[in-house]
């Protein structure tokens, strides 16, 4: 479903990644963890090309994101992506911030695209918030509307960029049980994330990165328990004991 | 009585209607700018935030050369650099020559303060839309949406919000400025003011009674604008 190959990203002199060849297939949902300043959230804005990477290729579904034919912002419509600060559009109403993009980028009309606007924030439990605007909302709120938000465009793929971690710490269970649902009902999912809790338990595929590298992937209870380099090591000993 | 002083200089022959005239000479020019000063400043922000790097293929220096927003920077420096009486007289004794003298006063000022303009108008907008949280574009493109879209719906509905105080400043100091159109013989409300001293020979009165026109009319449109701020603020 998603396939990069020797993907690499600099910023001026500083390389950020340093070559990732991954395969994500359907339904599968990866936790990506390590320490900041390792290039987690990088690689998960190559994806979706809001960064554009410097060398390589990342192929979404067969389409090359680098392509010179491929209409990107086709692309982006079957990528969802979740954001750390939200990122709602505070000028919208809750109802509208769902259904801007379904009805300019897809041209839905009206009355079915607010159907399922409705419907989705029943789904992520916030049904009384559909005229409210953004400024009113807690930061668990906010972050389950632009899940809410992702999920109108009938994404195949979200991308989340560290979803819980602008939140207070009594909102991030409410977030992580919108996400839990999703995987279980077989979203393909790319989760950028410092809540190891979550790694283990929902994720199925754990990568682990370190400077610019994927060092360790696999399932997270090979990974949690039994990690081969050392540097993965030395991070969950320092995240997980404390 | 001071009060038939002041019925002579004003009502004796009419001559409030130089006053009348001015007004509206003064309204219709700064009107004029503001359109021209408005689209031109946005097409002028638009270029200084473009993307557009036409020697990209050539490599070296010249590959990050933007035409677009050299121009634009280079406008904004010049204008700003220079008074406005100076530009003003430029355009109506360079310009507007041969077979284009004849074109309207009213004309060659508005665009000249139009022109003018649209530089301050290009900095406020720039600095509107760079002030906006990055994420708010990416979100929108994120979504799909193309770059046009997500300026039309997500940064330019916020970025006016924003930037309105600072539009209605530069409306404001544009209604005044228009003040210098005497230097290529329009007359405004002050030439109207020195036309009624010449014929009465009082100095303060007229220049008072156009300095209050001024102070009533921005205020009206200041009050304008504040309902204005207020409405918008709704989503705040």
């Amino acid at each position: 479903m998603i396939k990069i190959e020797g993907l690499h990203k600099s910023f001026g002199k500083l390389e950020v990644l340093k070559g990732i060849d991954k395969q994500i297939s359907q339904g599968e949902v990866v936790a990506v963890i390590g320490p900041s300043g390792s290039g987690k959230s990088t690689f998960l804005r190559c994806i979706n090309k809001l960064e554009e990477p410097t060398k390589g290729s990342v192929l979404i579904e067969g389409q090359d994101i680098m392509g010179r034919n491929v209409n990107i912002n086709n692309l982006r419509e079957r990528v969802g992506m979740v954001f750390q600060h939200f990122n709602l559009f505070p000028h919208k109403s809750v109802l509208e911030n769902l259904t801007l993009a379904p009805m300019k980028v897809k041209s839905g009309k009206k009355d079915e695209v607010k159907e399922k606007a409705l419907k989705l924030l029943e789904r992520v439990g916030l049904s009384d918030k559909a005229t409210a605007y953004p400024n009113q909302l807690s930061g668990g709120q906010k972050q389950r509307i632009a899940i809410a938000r992702a999920l109108a465009m009938d994404p195949h793929i979200i991308l989340f960029d560290e979803p819980t971690s602008a939140l207070d710490p009594e909102m991030v269970r409410e977030v992580l049980d919108v996400m839990r649902d999703l995987a279980s009902e077989g979203m393909t999912m790319v989760i950028v994330t410092h809540e190891m809790g979550f790694a283990k338990n929902v994720a199925n595929r754990v990568m682990f990165m370190d400077q610019g590298m994927v060092v360790e992937d696999g399932e997270p209870a090979k990974v949690f328990e039994n990690p081969t380099s050392e540097r993965t090591k030395e991070f969950l000993d320092k995240v997980l004991n404390h | 009585m001071y009060l038939q002083t002041l019925a002579d200089i004003f009502l004796k022959d009419s001559r409030y209607m130089y006053i009348l005239g001015g007004l509206k000479f003064s309204i219709g020019v700064t009107l004029f700018a503001t359109v021209i000063g408005v689209v031109w400043g946005t097409m002028l922000a638009v270029m200084r935030l473009s993307h557009f790097y036409p020697f990209k293929s050539m490599g070296g220096k010249i590959a990050k050369l933007n035409p677009l927003e050299g121009f634009s920077l280079a406008y904004v420096d010049i204008v700003r650099g220079t008074p406005a009486v100076v530009q003003l007289m430029i355009l109506a004794n360079i310009i507007f020559v041969g077979s284009l003298r004849h074109t309207p006063i009213l004309v060659v000022a508005g665009i000249a303060f139009g022109l003018n303009s649209g530089a301050y108008v290009a900095e406020i907008i720039r600095a509107g839309i760079e002030g906006l949280p990055k994420g708010q574009m990416e979100a929108a493109r994120a979504l799909g949406m193309s770059y046009p879209t997500a300026m039309k719906e997500i940064i330019i509905p916020q970025g006016i919000k924003k930037i309105l105080p600072a539009l209605v400043s530069e409306f404001i100091s544009l209604l005044k400025e228009t003040s210098i159109v005497g230097f290529i013989g329009g007359v405004d409300l002050l030439r109207s003011a020195n036309i009624i001293t010449s014929q009465t020979y009082r100095g303060v009165e007229p220049l008072l009674a156009v300095g209050v026109i001024y102070l009533i009319l921005t205020s009206l449109f200041t009050k304008f604008m504040r309902k204005v701020e207020g409405g918008l603020k709704v989503s705040d």
